[in-house]
């Protein structure tokens, strides 16, 4: 099927699952789904759905070299990509192929800096996902379902971190043309979007007030934890689509709170 | 002064610096208190003597429905919010004794008796795990459950020197242990990764229930030997003073 989003989004405005540009996807979260871990989720963006368990903070392994000796937690996480969570059923030779590897990468370098992992010496906190559905944003929502599960775990951190996508539509490899300068930005890119077109992953939390305005209660200091882009586009592109991404993250983490508030409260 | 979120989530601003103190589950940051974890904020009241300010702090645990229904504006949480007791130095634990060596006894810990419950009075209202302590302790002291939970508890060792306070270089473990005896033990040091080390050098330290060659349950007669009251042979241990 040949995606329209190039023929008819300048027409309609509308996209293929019929969203506006800066419209998420339907977002449902819910928390403590696995007794048996110290604390999990399970959170679906659309059609991507995600399950998240967090074990620990536990023992590190013995002879674990340099790294569990520290004075420092250290983040261990796994991406499981189910064989039938894409369209066409994938049979793997049980290793993990490149873009879950990729995803579990980046998941535990964000983790491991962003967590308060002080708190725990010579401790694990292993962290695993699996992937039931894949429909784009694999790495954002990822993010999301982690982070439902170490606060379900009550593993200290400093804010939610919460990522989201964004695209670009449109010519994005050519420059900007000054005569009709038109940008076609998109929020949150299913499957068929991110393979089309140019697309970043930017994660964000709530950032340190500096200054003198640290009075004020300005919630919408955010700091990026995450930006990851896997795809070309044109230079001058990039900011709007930092911003429509980080505008994302901050709807997501509106919602996130409303979960945890909803299963606390 | 703004008032205080029922429930925090990470990274939610609870107050300024200047007017409480920050306790477990918040961070500082800029002169501003942080929630770290999620779960309801408790204002623990000032010291008069030791501090100045009220201490913030966020329990892991959820609110009972019917304070949140009947107060919703003060989350206090009066009662202590309970973890999963761990062993820590001079926390008083009951173990059973699972080899018996030459220099040490291996044990493994069973009950980590809180101080509060030993402490306070009201030990009735306080709900832990320490409920079923009289459950625990039977079901440890039946022979057929010996192999299979051990592997699952905390382990720990009782040297030789640390069995009682006197005539340290006199003690035969032998006479002092006998395996699937429980004892009352304090921990002296986490140890390392495998055993905590426990003494039971003091008079009410030592063990509190043992059965007989016979297997019937036996009393305490003297600080080192304890009795079948059905056969009437008694055997050497560490007894604890009962209480």
């Amino acid at each position: 099927m040949p995606l329209d989003t190039s023929t008819t989004y300048p027409l309609t405005r509308l996209r293929l699952d019929g969203r506006r540009w800066n419209e998420l996807r339907l977002l449902q979260a819910q928390i403590s789904t696995n007794p048996a871990s110290s604390g999990s989720s399970y959170l679906s963006m659309g059609n991507t759905s995600i399950m998240c368990s967090v074990h620990g903070p536990a023992e590190g392994r013995r002879g674990d070299g340099g790294s569990a000796g520290s004075g420092h937690a250290v983040v261990e996480v796994d991406v499981n990509v189910a064989g039938f969570a894409g369209v066409d059923r994938k049979r793997r030779a049980g290793g993990s192929d490149r873009q879950s590897s990729r995803i579990a990468t980046t998941l535990r370098s964000a983790f491991q800096s962003h967590l308060h992992t002080y708190l725990y010496p010579h401790s694990t906190i292993s962290i695993h996902v699996s992937v039931l559905s894949a429909d784009g944003s694999l790495l954002a929502a990822a993010l999301n379902a982690c982070t439902l599960a170490l606060v379900d775990a009550g593993i200290p951190m400093p804010g939610l971190l919460c990522g989201c996508t964004s695209g670009m539509s449109g010519s994005a490899s050519t420059p900007r043309d000054p005569r009709h300068d038109e940008l076609d930005p998109l929020l949150d890119l299913s499957l068929p979007e991110e393979q089309e077109l140019p697309s970043l992953t930017v994660a964000t939390t709530t950032a340190v007030p500096v200054g003198e305005n640290n009075m004020d209660e300005d919630e919408e200091a955010m700091k990026v934890c995450v930006l990851t882009m896997e795809s070309k586009v044109h230079a001058t592109y990039l900011e709007t689509m930092l911003a429509v991404g980080i505008d994302g993250c901050s709807q997501i983490r509106e919602l996130l709170e409303g979960v945890i508030k909803g299963s606390r409260g | 002064m703004a008032s205080l979120p029922p429930i925090a989530i990470p990274g939610q601003r609870l107050g300024p610096l200047s007017t409480y103190s920050a306790g477990p589950g918040t961070h500082v940051q800029q002169s501003f208190i942080y929630a770290s974890i999620a779960g309801p904020v408790v204002a623990d009241p000032a010291q008069p003597k030791s501090q100045t300010r009220p201490t913030l702090r966020v329990s892991r645990g959820i609110p009972s429905k019917d304070q949140a229904s009947s107060n919703p504006a003060v989350p206090a949480v009066t009662s202590k919010p309970r973890y999963n007791t761990l062993p820590a130095v001079d926390s008083i634990v009951l173990a059973r004794v699972t080899r018996v060596q030459k220099r040490q006894a291996t044990v493994s810990i069973l009950v980590v008796l809180d101080e509060s419950a030993t402490q306070s009075q009201d030990q009735s209202r306080t709900a832990s795990d320490n409920d079923n302590v009289a459950s625990i302790l039977t079901s440890a002291a039946n022979p057929e459950n010996h192999s299979s939970t051990d592997e699952l508890r905390f382990q720990a060792l009782i040297r030789k020197e640390d069995v009682r306070a006197v005539e340290k270089d006199r003690v035969v473990m032998d006479e002092m242990f006998r395996v699937g005896d429980i004892v009352r033990g304090s921990v002296i040091s986490l140890g390392d990764q495998s055993f905590y080390y426990i003494t039971t050098a003091r008079n009410d330290l030592g063990v509190v229930m043992a059965r007989s060659d016979a297997g019937n349950m036996m009393f305490p007669v003297s600080w080192k030997e304890m009795r079948d009251p059905v056969t009437g042979t008694g055997e050497q241990r560490k007894v604890a003073r009962p209480f």
